[in-house]
């Protein structure tokens, strides 16, 4: 419980520290209120203009003030509008969250269901010509940055065959689930091929290690099967490197797939944080910035909480320290 | 690609090499030596030609290379007829338009874009800013995740949680979020000439964005040797921390720290290449390889696929070629390690 109640306390900081690297990083790049100023009446604005501006975000007091009044709106949601369509920034987040949301789980989900299976078989037959095989396979997709791999399928299956629109129209799942799924097939393939190899490559690394440990050969000897050696008594111990990467991908894959939502025109969070930043939106891009960095950070906690539970070896070391 | 045998990849340094003796592995290696000859090959190839650029013998592969915009223009002129052909390998590729004029239909080991630039030509020039750019920040971000990891893998502790949470703070913005942040907050405001964009705030963006992921790859490497029996012996024979680190754990992840080098810088390449795809990389005149894929995207949809997937090709065999050193390096550490 203590060690929960220090996780809790080490997440809030690491929120705090995020925002406040970002309003002060904001605040204090070179010219910015000149800039925001500009960003919002667009360029030759009076000196009345810009006087409004500058009251209007609160820009002439000092830091410390801005800051917690920012995190006051941030916490109570009213969080204001955006400069150029004038729309509140919560809506804009709540139109481009669902979509962030769909491309890391389909990603993610088409990763991790390829890469458990042909890592653990790939592990258990060391060297063999499947091993390698996936090897070979992983290691090029490694290779393979996402802004080829989507133009790729693009060319083959909306331009070549056109079997999916391009660019991604999208639509809710309940709405339309066959436009929903074509909407997301080609952003989640580009984004689950490095996936797959990084995880593949992880899971197969660790589980030949477990593999070698004195229980798996007490297991054998009991004549346990090999499928139950595999994926119960093998599989749990090696999955710690799976789950950190899962996790941190989680957070990075929420705004990071900037060049994939780009490529196919979904309007995800990475989307909106960049087209913010090119935009000069400052309040949007710390808004964005604080939601991602809150989902990442909660995520993570969930990693640590569930760590006791895939290895317990975690659990007693901390309950002796 | 089918002929590329990786067979072990870094991690697997962690499991004793003893097993692995016999015939097989005296045909793995045999393998191994070539595909790593290939990847040398190519990483040589194209470092001489991305020297050599400017001399390459195609046309126009950039206006650097002309004394005015006058004699740029001129040379364009001629090879406008030159404009979007295939690869000459390509047969089952037709031009989009009929050249001008007539002539060939198809030019160059790349083809040409729409400006009627050598492809080729240009995916060597591109590739200069993408190689010094992720090297520098691989070299500076390796050195800086090294020493904060191993501290915090080894002493454990406050500085543990205060590395720890650094990195996590870091962590938390998403990478290219990240490196964009860090392009526009250096760079933007200084509203000099557009082309005299410098290299340094993209160097510094890469590292900080590799410092965290690195910092916990070797956190995690020291701590898997932290308890060997080894350490505890060199610890209850009375031998320091800084000693422990550098003589007993350093030694020990330098494979590791060595395929995290290559793969990382691969991973730079491909980084810098994301930014030049988003506009933020190098300034116009200068081709890299991002935006010579992006640019080719446009014409995508017509089936125009050369002038986007060439440079791409190039850009994958080159990182490919990195990341398959890195695991022939790793390999060669390790047989060392298991000689010794």
């Amino acid at each position: 419980m203590r060690y929960v109640l220090r996780r809790l306390a080490q997440t809030i900081l690491v929120v705090v520290l995020v925002t406040l690297l970002t309003s002060a990083a904001l605040r204090f790049m070179p010219n910015a209120t000149e800039v925001l100023v500009a960003a919002k009446t667009g360029p030759g604005a009076t000196k009345e203009q810009a006087e409004a501006v500058i009251k209007d975000l609160g820009l002439d007091k000092p830091f410390y003030v801005q800051y917690f009044s920012w995190m006051k709106d941030f916490v109570t949601g009213e969080w204001g509008n955006t400069f150029q369509t004038n729309q509140t920034i919560a809506s804009e987040v709540k139109r481009a969250l669902p979509i962030s949301v769909f491309l890391m789980i389909y990603g993610q989900l088409l990763a991790l269901s390829a890469a458990v299976p042909v890592a653990v078989w790939s592990a258990y037959r060391q060297n063999s010509r499947f091993d390698r095989m996936s090897a070979t396979t992983a290691f090029g997709m490694l290779s393979l940055p996402n802004y080829i791999v989507a133009p790729v399928l693009m060319l083959l299956f909306s331009v070549q065959r056109r079997w999916v629109p391009y660019p991604s129209i999208y639509s809710g799942l309940w709405d339309d689930p066959v436009a929903h799924l074509k909407a997301f097939v080609l952003p989640s393939i580009t984004i689950a091929l490095p996936l797959f190899a990084g995880y593949m490559r992880l899971l197969r690394a660790d589980m030949i290690g477990t593999l070698q440990s004195e229980f798996i050969t007490t297991a054998r000897a009991k004549g346990v099967s090999t499928r139950n050696i595999l994926f119960r008594h093998a599989l749990r111990p090696s999955l710690f490197s799976l789950v950190t990467a899962t996790a941190v991908n989680v957070g990075a894959l929420m705004g990071g797939v900037v060049i994939v939502e780009q490529f196919f025109l979904l309007n995800g969070m990475g989307r909106l944080t960049v087209e913010s930043i090119f935009r000069r939106e400052f309040p949007t891009v710390q808004y964005c910035v604080a939601i991602l960095a809150l989902i990442y950070v909660s995520i993570n906690l969930f990693v640590d909480m569930i760590y006791a539970w895939i290895d317990p070896r975690v659990r007693a070391g901390r309950a002796l320290g | 690609m089918s002929d590329i045998e990786i067979v072990e990849d870094d991690v697997s340094l962690i499991v004793p090499i003893i097993d692995e003796a016999g015939s097989p592995k005296v045909r793995v290696r045999r393998r191994g030596r070539v595909t790593k000859w290939l990847a040398i090959g190519w990483l040589t190839f194209i470092v001489v030609s991305a020297i050599g650029a400017n001399s390459l013998p195609y046309i126009n592969h950039s206006c650097d290379q002309f004394e005015s915009k006058l004699d740029c223009s001129t040379a364009l002129n001629g090879s406008l007829k030159k404009i979007e052909l295939p690869p000459t390998w390509a047969f089952f590729a037709d031009p989009p338009k009929e050249p001008v004029g007539g002539g060939a239909t198809h030019v160059g080991i790349m083809g040409t874009d729409r400006n009627g630039y050598d492809i080729f030509a240009r995916a060597m020039l591109g590739a200069r800013p993408s190689l010094t750019i992720a090297g520098l920040a691989i070299t500076f971000g390796l050195a800086i995740a090294t020493i904060l990891g191993m501290i915090a893998g080894y002493f454990r502790g406050w500085v543990d949680v205060l590395i720890e949470n650094i990195t996590n703070v870091l962590l938390a913005f998403p990478a290219l979020l990240l490196v964009i942040f860090c392009v526009t907050f250096f760079t933007d405001n200084t509203q000099s000439a557009a082309s005299a964009r410098p290299l340094w705030p993209i160097i510094l963006a890469l590292v900080i964005v590799s410092i965290p992921p690195l910092t916990r790859l070797v956190r995690a490497n020291t701590i898997s040797y932290a308890q060997r029996d080894f350490v505890v012996a060199a610890r209850s024979l009375g031998a320091k921390g800084s000693r422990i680190m550098f003589k007993e754990i350093l030694p020990n992840i330098v494979p590791a720290l060595v395929s995290f080098a290559l793969t990382g810088l691969a991973l730079l390449i491909v980084a810098e290449g994301a930014l030049a795809f988003l506009g933020l990389s190098v300034e116009a005149p200068t081709p890299t390889w991002g935006k010579m894929i992006s640019a080719g995207t446009e014409r995508l949809r017509n089936d125009v696929w050369w002038i986007s997937l060439m440079p791409a090709l190039t850009m994958f065999l080159t990182v490919l070629s990195i990341n398959l050193l890195g695991d022939v390096l790793s390999q060669r550490f390790n047989t060392r390690e298991a000689i010794a």
